[in-house]
């Protein structure tokens, strides 16, 4: 499962709709993120876009518009819990739950998944595990209807540098799978062709980000990233 | 469901931070019970922090306003401010847990002030993270936390005030948590803090209580003002129980009712999800996070503690606002009237008090003073030159 992060609307809606399209033909899945004002998890190069994508003061039903018209992949909305909870929880579900294939958020722990679809929200949420996380929280995942396990690698913010082969980690990952049956996808800190040749001896898949957002505003070099990535 | 006050509160952060708040939580539930640990906590609060703080009877200001009016004197202890009952209480508890390293955000410069003590007494390492709007704005205290041995890093994202200090730290915090302590500085973000910081606030509260019990009456108004609230939490837990009492928060009003000119989360915000928690938070409808504005860098803050919330929501607490002239007009009301310089954000509860001081003829009222407003002198001077 190769996949990649972009920011909705970033650098402008047309750039946005350009590589999005390119995603959607050629990688398995793409992650498409909400920009929030105050974004904890990011680093500093989502977060600075993010800042410039919320001053343009773009819409979510304009972005998920562009998903609509040219899905092809599976799509997930990654953001924070605010963005959805001022949408209201049930509504995005009821306009967004046949498009999007699960979301992701940041700022909302598996344990609080619960509050969102108590209060309508019926999309799959993804759920993460990090280095951190204790066999019974892994063990509580078994259930789970999303697609896939976010394994956050790193303790840290997006785009922060990580051992992919390191033993803890690796053992990690295999032990998720083996206690949970689900597929696991990587995220945080790939930057190369190399790091996700790593990443894919263990895991199911993998996630670039940052390195990706880096590029949305050039276009081409977008391209000839995900390229040298996918191929 | 754990972790909530009615529907206000919760655990709103990385999956990384959840078993670290799950050993945050287990280790104060037993270290709150702990004769040791609070021998140790009693002893710094009463000989190193100044604790009990005075109750006074402010004589002149009450005939003035046909009142009773008395000020819990939290402007008299250690570093100026409540801010240290919550530090000390926390670092020593960071120490129990064998963490060598704390951080801190700060607003005005108080709660890291009082962090930076405390990490220099307990031979902690520690950084503060400040916005640049804020680190101008309090320089003083800048100076201050270096002297006693703390990193200060200026954070210059966003609105370069507290609300992106707390972002900072938290993401210092999700890097960091197997070494580090976050002793976030008020009574907001994720479970269990809104609980860690109104536990060791509380000392306000029962020390308030135990005065006005020894006097054989009761305050029939409580004033104090809400940035986060943890000086607030802290002295209406000692009265949450006595319904007479009436309780009564005061935000920062800012300079006008418009998106971004004021911080008065309860007059003008809604529900949404914040740093940690869910509570009211001045947001728009597409889910970012407002502006907010206040003359008091303490209170230029988008959220506020979660108990807070569910106070107003079962109408146990009223909150009001002052806008920041009533404010420094309040402020330098106490310094004429009784040679008292308040911070600026306890000046807000003064301001409310004399603004509606009609409503309070004949009746026995307390205002806490949070902290001293030495750190404000020259907010003061230039927002009211001609006045002074």
């Amino acid at each position: 499962m190769k996949g990649f992060y972009i920011l909705g609307g970033y650098p402008d809606m047309k750039k946005f709709e350009e590589v999005f399209k390119y995603l959607a033909e050629k990688a398995d899945f793409v992650e498409v993120g909400l920009a929030y004002n105050d974004p904890v998890a990011d680093g500093p190069v989502i977060a600075e876009a993010a800042s410039k994508v919320v001053k343009s003061n773009i819409k979510i039903d304009d972005i998920l518009k562009i998903v609509e018209a040219y899905k092809k992949s599976k799509v997930y909305i990654m953001t924070y819990a605010n963005i959805f909870y001022q949408y209201g929880l049930m509504e995005f579900s009821q306009k967004y739950g046949k498009l999007i294939n699960g979301v992701i958020v940041a700022d909302l722990p598996n344990r609080m998944h619960g509050f969102f679809y108590d209060n309508g929200f019926d999309i799959p949420i993804i759920p993460f595990v990090t280095p951190e996380s204790r066999e019974e929280d892994i063990e509580g995942l078994k259930g789970t209807k999303a697609d896939f396990i976010y394994f956050v690698g790193v303790r840290g913010v997006t785009g922060s540098n990580v051992n992919f082969l390191d033993d803890e980690l690796v053992e990690k990952v295999k032990f998720v799978k083996k206690m949970t049956s689900k597929k696991v996808v990587f995220g945080f800190g790939i930057k190369t062709k190399n790091d996700t040749e790593k990443v894919m001896t263990y895991a199911d898949g993998f996630v670039i980000g940052t390195e990706a957002v880096k590029r949305q505003t050039d276009t081409t070099q977008f391209k000839r990233f995900i390229n040298s990535i996918i191929e | 469901m754990k972790g909530f006050y009615g529907e206000f509160g919760g655990q709103f952060v990385a999956e990384t931070l959840i078993p670290v708040l799950d050993e945050l939580d287990k280790s104060f539930e037993l270290l709150k019970c702990d004769k040791d640990f609070n021998d140790k906590l009693n002893d710094l609060l009463k000989n190193y922090a100044g604790r009990p703080t005075p109750i006074y009877y402010a004589e002149n200001m009450s005939k003035k306003y046909g009142c009773k009016v008395y000020f819990k004197r939290e402007d008299l202890l250690h570093t100026g401010a409540h801010k240290i009952n919550n530090s000390l209480g926390q670092a020593l508890s960071a120490k129990k847990m064998g963490k060598k390293r704390i951080i801190a955000e700060t607003g005005a410069g108080q709660h890291g002030v009082a962090t930076a003590t405390v990490a220099a007494l307990l031979n902690l390492k520690c950084t503060v993270y400040m916005g640049s709007i804020d680190a101008k704005r309090q320089s003083m205290n800048v100076k201050r936390m270096k002297m006693l041995g703390a990193e200060v890093k200026v954070v210059d994202e966003g609105t370069k005030t507290l609300k992106d200090a707390v972002s900072a730290a938290l993401r210092d915090w999700v890097s960091s948590c197997n070494t580090t302590h976050y002793v976030l500085g008020s009574a907001l973000g994720p479970y269990p803090f809104p609980k860690i910081v109104s536990h060791f606030q509380s000392v306000i509260g029962k020390e308030s209580r135990e005065y006005f019990e020894n006097l054989g009456i009761m305050p029939d108004y409580i004033i104090a003002c809400v940035g986060g609230g943890s000086n607030a939490i802290g002295m209406f837990k000692g009265f949450l129980d006595v319904e007479s009492v009436r309780l009564v928060g005061v935000e920062a009003g800012g300079i006008s009712d418009k998106d971004g000119e004021h911080a008065a989360r309860m007059s003008f915000g809604k529900k949404g999800i914040f740093q940690g928690s869910l509570s009211y938070v001045l947001t728009d409808k597409s889910g970012q996070i407002s502006n907010v504005h206040s003359v008091s860098a303490g209170l230029d803050y988008a959220g506020v503690g979660p108990e807070h919330s569910f106070l107003k929501e079962i109408k146990r607490c009223e909150y009001h606002y002052a806008r920041d002239k009533e404010a420094l007009d309040g402020c330098l009301e106490l310094c004429k009237l009784e040679g008292i310089l308040p911070a600026l954000e306890s000046s807000h509860a003064v301001g409310y008090f004399i603004k509606n001081a009609s409503k309070f003829k004949d009746k026995t009222i307390l205002i806490n003073l949070s902290g001293r407003g030495d750190k404000d002198l020259e907010i003061i001077l230039e927002n009211m030159e001609g006045a002074i």
